[in-house]
C-alpha cells in the first residue's frame, strides 16, 4: 500500500536513520520533520522545518500530511533532547524544556493526526532505555517514561485500527553519544553485553518491523534495542 | 514527609504538565534535604487504561522515581512508587506510603502495588 509516514527528529542520529530506511522504499512518502534546517539536503524526504511545541508547528506538519495526497500509514515520534544534572541542581527550565519536546511534542503531534492514520496504520514513539532509570536524567527519563505513557493510552483508544509502540534505545553511535568523554564511554560500553554501541540503523530495523504489517498483533509494547544492558 | 499523590489531571498537556513540574518540585526540594519520597498513583494508569494524561503522569513518576531512587542511593534517601487500584483500602495504601518515605528498609526504585488488578497483566 503507498502512503506516507511522519518522522520527527529527522535531521540525525537516530530519526535520518529511521526516515532514510522508510524513505528506501518506494511505496512511502516519508515527511521529515525537525527544527533543524539540515533535512533539506536529504533526498526523498519531504522536509518540514516546524517547532513542536508549538501549536502551529503541528499543524504545519498536519498540513503536509494532506498535501502528500496519499494515506498516512505511520508517525515515528523521535524528536527529543537531554539536559542532564543531578536532580538537586536540575533548574525549571531544564526540567520544562526536555518535557515539552520529548512528551509534549510527542502528544500533540499523535492527537494532531490520529484521526488521519490509516486504517492498520501504526505509530511508533521512541523512548530510550533511561525509562527504566538513569542516573542524572531526571527529566529526560521522567519524559521518556511518560512516553510510554503515552503509547499504551494510544494502543488502547486506537484499537482496532491503529497499533501503537515503542522502542526504548540504549546507548546507539550518535552524535549525542560521541560527546560522551571518551573514558565515560568506555565504561558504559563495557556494561552492555554485546559489548558495543548499537546503530542507529539497529534501531530503525525495529521500527519497521513495529510500522509494518510484520507485527501485525503487537500493540501497546516497548522494545528495548539496548545489546542487553537492562540485564547486566 | 515527602508523599506526592496524583490531583485531577485530564488529557489537557498544561495539567499534565503542572502535575509533572508539581512532582518535580517536590522531588527536588526532597533531594536537596536528602529526604527520602513516595510517589502514589493509580494502577489502571500505569497500563493507560483512564486515558492519555493520566498514563503520562503516572508512567513518567514511575521512571522518575527509578532515576531518582539511582541518586539517592548514594546518598541514603529512597524513592519509591506506590500503585492502588479502585478495590484498595485507602488506609492501607496510606500506611504503605508513609512507611516508604520515612522508613523504607532498603527498598528504593520500586513499585508498591496494593491489591491484586495488577496481575496478569504487562509489567511497567
Amino acid at each position: 500500500m503507498n502512503g506516507c509516514i511522519v518522522v520527527t527528529g529527522a535531521a540525525r542520529g537516530i530519526g535520518r536513520a529511521i526516515a532514510t530506511r522508510l524513505a528506501a522504499n518506494p511505496s512511502f512518502t516519508v515527511i521529515g520533520v525537525d527544527l533543524s534546517a539540515d533535512l533539506a539536503d536529504v533526498d526523498d524526504i519531504v522536509p518540514v522545518q516546524v517547532d513542536l511545541t508549538k501549536a502551529e508547528g503541528v499543524e504545519m506538519v498536519k498540513l503536509a500530511v494532506i498535501e502528500a495526497g496519499v494515506p498516512l500509514l505511520g508517525l515515528v515520534n523521535n524528536a527529543g533532547i537531554t539536559r542532564d544534572s543531578r536532580l538537586v541542581n536540575m533548574t525549571d527550565e531544564d526540567f520544562d524544556a526536555v518535557l515539552d519536546v520529548n512528551l509534549g511534542a510527542a502528544y500533540h503531534l499523535s492527537t494532531a493526526l490520529a484521526d488521519l492514520i490509516a486504517e492498520n496504520g501504526a505509530i511508533v514513539n521512541i523512548a530510550s532505555r533511561a525509562y527504566l532509570g538513569n542516573f542524572g536524567q531526571f527529566n529526560y527519563s521522567m519524559s521518556k517514561g511518560g512516553v510510554v505513557g503515552l503509547t499504551r493510552a494510544l494502543a488502547l483508544s486506537l484499537a482496532p485500527h491503529v497499533r501503537v509502540n515503542a522502542v526504548a534505545p540504549g546507548l546507539i553511535g550518535t552524535e549525542m553519544a560521541m560527546a560522551i568523554p571518551e573514558e565515560v564511554l568506555e565504561k558504559m560500553v563495557a556494561a552492555i553485553p554485546l559489548d558495543r554501541m548499537g546503530t542507529p540503523a539497529e534501531v530503525a530495523n525495529v521500527v519497521w518491523f513495529l510500522l509494518t504489517p510484520l507485527s501485525s498483533y503487537v500493540t501497546g509494547h516497548v522494545v528495548v534495542v539496548g545489546g542487553g544492558r537492562s540485564l547486566s | 514527609m515527602n508523599i506526592f499523590r496524583v490531583q485531577h489531571v485530564g488529557d489537557d498537556w498544561g495539567e499534565v504538565h503542572a502535575e509533572l513540574h508539581r512532582a518535580f518540585e517536590m522531588s527536588r526540594s526532597a533531594a536537596q534535604a536528602e529526604e527520602s519520597f513516595v510517589y502514589v498513583v493509580h494502577h489502571d494508569d500505569l497500563l493507560g487504561r483512564r486515558g492519555p494524561g493520566k498514563a503520562m503522569v503516572a508512567t513518567g513518576l514511575l521512571s522518575a522515581a527509578r532515576t531518582a531512587a539511582l541518586e539517592g542511593a548514594r546518598k541514603g534517601w529512597s524513592v519509591n512508587v506506590v500503585a492502588y487500584d479502585d478495590d484498595s483500602d485507602p488506609e492501607t495504601v496510606e500506611r504503605w506510603a508513609e512507611k516508604l518515605a520515612t522508613d523504607a528498609a532498603g527498598i528504593t526504585g520500586e513499585l508498591i502495588r496494593i491489591g491484586p488488578s495488577h496481575l496478569g497483566k504487562a509489567l511497567p
